[in-house]
């Protein structure tokens, strides 16, 4: 693929929505009271910087989904080799997980508010929880699913089966894990910013449901762009890190 | 087996830690009130009113999202130019969580079904319309070619098989949009409404009236995990 049209076309498809989006609020197509224009939310975006409220809700949401991706990835981890390794650990977690991974989760943030307080630990837990399923039930699933050919191999030569666990279940295992990495972290963006929505901790989420209440377009959007420029960068990072897991791989993974 | 038992000593540890003091009941309710809850509720009237806004809803915005995502998708695969040009600030939406346009949404379009059914639309129709793009996408070229030079037209082709060579891959996407237009719904009806189970569930979230609470919660999970079931099954057979 020639690598300069898209990004060529990508900047132009940006330029023409953002110029698009201006022309149209001052030409007074669009109210921009509903809007807003992107001169008015850069202004916005500005101002925040310079007084450094920008920085600070940043990184209340950034340290509220470090710690509840984090716990994710253990807990995750854990689970997942646990249930992969053992059928009956894996039998025993089965509806649990379904559940967790089925239910509205943001329903109980009432719940979580009276056990944890109004602030970044309910925001956290929504996130562990939203994130912790798909890295669980892929981490079992890639371990689960070794081939057989390399576990007859293993054994043939002697391993023990912790041997087979540390040696060979878990590095075939990676893309598994990765590609659960990779939906839990949309999951754990998602946790922080709707919980923020509800519970107010100061991070992106709470300015952007505070500006709305106050009918503030600007400043609203102004956070969500933020959070897009938060998401890109997140996905973005874990393909990076995906590519290099997978470079020493020859063959098709699994 | 061992997940019926498993099951069973965490209902009988909820039922009985509150009832020898061990956790304050109040938090945490018992299976039992759920299931008394569970009957109340039945019984009440307003569940089937409050179910059928939610439906309405969900439906209404999922098949927006499915008539307008397939198309959109199947195209963008199609014309590479056109992917070029909307694949950035699609790739944007797709990574950013959609429900923070919630309070935005609400501005638009007011606290009535309308912002409800726009939620679930953009949360399951972005899903649905990369998975469909990357389905074309991944259509093996041997295959066109073949189709190419025993004389199919372009529409013969997109008919015969593009569409059913990338069948499987758009229903991936569309079991991943259901299972957020389901969040979709919940989350939008939390956030500001007067009726469907989203709202009930604030109602009595905010009371903490645990018992009731997780009566709906339970009733939405059920739904959901039918719903995705049900699509990965229809996938499965898709895929045969």
């Amino acid at each position: 693929m020639r690598p300069l049209k898209p990004v060529l076309l990508g900047v132009v498809s940006f330029a023409v929505i953002l110029f698009s989006w201006e022309a149209a609020v001052r030409l007074g197509w669009l109210n921009p009271f509903f809007t807003s224009q992107p001169t008015a939310i850069a202004a916005a975006l500005a101002r925040e910087a310079g007084s450094g409220e920008l920085a600070r809700s940043a990184a209340v949401s950034l340290r509220e989904f470090i710690a509840g991706f984090g716990a994710a990835i253990i807990v995750g981890l854990t689970l997942g080799v646990l249930a992969g390794w053992y059928r009956s650990v894996e039998y025993a977690l089965d509806p649990f997980i379904w559940f967790v991974y089925s239910a509205p989760l943001i329903a109980f943030y009432p719940l979580f508010v009276l056990w944890l307080g109004l602030g970044t630990h309910t925001v956290i837990a929504i996130s562990f929880l939203l994130s912790v399923t798909p890295i669980t039930v892929n981490t079992a699933t890639g371990i689960r699913t070794l081939s057989p050919t390399l576990l007859l191999a293993a054994r043939s030569f002697g391993a023990r089966p912790r041997d087979v666990l540390w040696k060979v279940a878990l590095p075939a295992s990676v893309p598994m894990v990765v590609a659960g990495l990779r939906l839990g972290v949309g999951r754990a963006l998602t946790g922080v910013v709707v919980a923020e929505l509800f519970v107010p901790s100061g991070g992106l989420g709470s300015s952007i449901a505070y500006n709305g209440g106050l009918l503030r377009t600007t400043d609203m959007l102004a956070s969500l762009m933020v959070i897009v420029v938060l998401g890109v960068v997140c996905t973005q990072g874990l393909s990076a890190i995906e590519s290099r897991f997978d470079s020493w791989r020859t063959g098709p993974g699994l | 087996m061992i997940s019926t038992v498993a099951v069973a000593l965490f209902l009988a540890s909820w039922e009985i830690a509150p009832r020898l003091r061990l956790v304050d009941p109040f938090f945490t309710s018992r299976p039992s009130q759920v299931l008394s809850a569970g009957v109340d509720i039945v019984r009440g009237g307003t569940l089937w009113h409050d179910a059928a806004v939610s439906l309405s809803e969900f439906a209404a915005g999922f098949a927006l999202a499915l008539a307008a995502g397939v198309p959109i998708g199947l195209m963008l695969g199609t014309f590479p130019t056109l992917r070029y040009l909307v694949d950035p600030p699609l790739m944007a939406l797709y990574a950013t969580p959609q429900l923070a346009l919630l309070p935005i949404i609400v501005l638009w379009l007011g606290i009535g079904m309308g912002s409800k059914i726009a939620v679930v639309f953009i949360g399951s129709v972005i899903p649905i319309v990369v998975n469909s793009m990357a389905g074309v996408r991944q259509v093996e070229r041997p295959l066109v070619l073949a189709a190419r030079s025993f004389c199919a037209t372009r529409r013969d082709v997109f008919i015969k098989v593009i569409l059913p060579a990338s069948l499987p891959a758009v229903m991936i996407g569309v079991r991943l949009g259901l299972s957020r237009a389901v969040l979709g719904v919940v989350v939008a009806e939390m956030y500001v409404s007067q009726e469907g189970v989203g709202n009930q569930i604030m109602r009595l979230g905010s009371a903490f009236r645990v018992d009731h609470l997780l009566v709906y919660v339970l009733l939405v999970s059920a739904f959901g995990l039918g719903l995705t079931t049900a699509a990965r099954k229809l996938e499965e057979r898709v895929a045969r």
